[in-house]
């Protein structure tokens, strides 16, 4: 059913796109990110695509090595992490949402079972 | 961005090239909207990056330095950090999620199909493609995110309010009765076409509700100011006042004073709880335009008999 069709590429950019959007990237080092797997963009007929998300990756990445002179393998574990803790952070937000709309008596339950499970009470 | 890019970074007019280099490693550093939750480290970094893409050309800083050029119209164009993919589900480049024990707990609340409306979830495929590169995709478009601002009565009364989205798509959008500022509309299936079979992103729009010079918000409660003249203060009256559901006759008690507020119970905004504030509508008593012999004179003859001190029981000095 899925798989590469014309689906993938609408609303992606080429690489002379990307470039124009990013104007620090050069030709080598978009190479050199796509190599290490930092970037992945979508394969199609036309040649590699980038999507939003992939735009806003390598300016990402071009800021941090940038500012911390990150590189390669720091690089891409201080990506991962952003990755885990911004979906981890995304998932909250949803359920916090989902629990946003369900009755105090729920909430009010709820938050009686995380604080048996989060909360330490030190007897002495 | 501030106007004086040299301000945002920090650094002197007499900033070398490196100096320059420094300051905003170090802003990009503490502030970087992808690295930081504080919003105010936002701003200061878009000051930054602004200037600094300024400033480094050198060319360009001696035309600003020159006067040639201002530093309004460097902005690039809003930029979409990271944290705004990242964040939504499907992130191709997030691993799978590992809750240990609660796995299955975290597939039935967040997996695909079921509640989440059939959005391209955890486990379609993505992750199998691993570091090689992607492979075959069917993701859910991403949503994207707007800011609209609202005045105060559409957001309490509820409405409609037509936007144009950036790709020229023209929106109709309800916004529900008692909408608070900050809070979010989702538009389903209005954000990002989808790739492969997934489902469209959904817009989001952020809600700014614009201040209105007549009307405040407290809580669930609403507060306006209704003038009413001298005679109507000492007399009593029936005025009329706005309220959201529309005018109501108001009846303003004889010998009342500014400040003195009315309460049109439940006429307020929708609450969480489904009940609706109150309405306060707060009295200001307005001077005729011109205080003429006749009423000056009245006012000697009865000041003469009945003077009275609005300030007696307040504390002497101090003040």
């Amino acid at each position: 059913m899925s798989g590469l069709t014309s689906g993938p590429t609408t609303g992606s950019m080429t690489r002379a796109e990307l470039q124009r959007q990013i104007p620090g990237l050069t030709e080598a080092r978009l190479a050199e990110l796509i190599a290490a797997g930092i970037v992945r963009p979508v394969h199609s007929n036309s040649g590699d695509r980038f999507r939003e998300i992939d735009a806003a990756r390598l300016q990402l990445a071009l800021d941090l090595e940038d500012a911390f002179e990150l590189h390669d393998e720091a690089l891409e574990l201080v990506l991962s992490l952003i990755d885990q803790l911004n979906g981890a952070r995304g998932d909250m937000r949803a359920m916090l949402g989902a629990l946003a709309e369900e009755p105090p008596e729920t909430r009010a339950r709820l938050r009686g079972l995380i604080r048996e499970l989060r909360v330490v009470t030190v007897r002495r | 961005m501030a106007d004086d890019p040299y301000a945002a970074l920090g650094v002197s007019r007499t900033a070398t090239e490196a100096e320059l280099k420094k300051a905003y490693r170090k802003i990009a550093k503490a502030d970087h909207p992808d690295l930081t939750d504080d919003k105010a480290a936002h701003d200061r970094f878009k000051a930054a990056s602004a200037a600094y893409d300024l400033l480094k050309d050198p060319d360009q800083r001696a035309r600003f330095d020159r006067g040639e050029i201002d530093a309004q119209g460097q902005e690039r164009a809003q930029r979409r950090y990271y944290r705004d993919f990242s964040e939504a589900q499907g992130n191709p480049y997030r691993g799978e999620a590992n809750y240990g024990d609660f796995s299955d707990v975290f597939a039935d609340l967040f997996g695909d199909g079921g509640a989440a409306g059939g959005r391209g979830g955890f486990g379609q495929g993505w992750q199998s493609g691993g570091r090689g590169g992607a492979r075959s995709f069917d993701m859910r478009g991403q949503d994207h995110r707007y800011t609209l601002e609202v005045d105060f009565l559409t957001a309490a009364r509820g409405g409609t309010t037509r936007i144009t989205l950036p790709d020229g798509n023209v929106l109709d959008v309800t916004i529900p009765a008692g909408t608070r500022d900050g809070q979010t509309i989702r538009l389903r299936g209005k954000g990002g076409a989808g790739m492969g079979n997934g489902a469209a992103g959904d817009a989001l729009l952020s809600v700014t509700v614009a201040d209105d010079p007549d009307w405040r918000r407290d809580g669930d409660d609403v507060v306006t100011t209704l003038p009413i003249s001298l005679d109507e203060a000492v007399l009593g009256a029936k005025v009329e006042a706005d309220t959201l559901d529309g005018p109501v006759m108001l009846t303003v008690p004889a010998g009342a004073s500014s400040g003195r507020k009315l309460r049109l119970r439940g006429r307020g905004l929708k609450g969480a709880d489904g009940r609706r504030g109150d309405h306060y509508v707060e009295l200001r008593v307005a001077m005729p335009p011109v205080v003429d012999d006749e009423l000056a004179e009245f006012i000697r003859g009865w000041r003469a008999k009945n003077a009275y001190d609005p300030r007696a029981d307040r504390e002497r000095g101090g003040r």
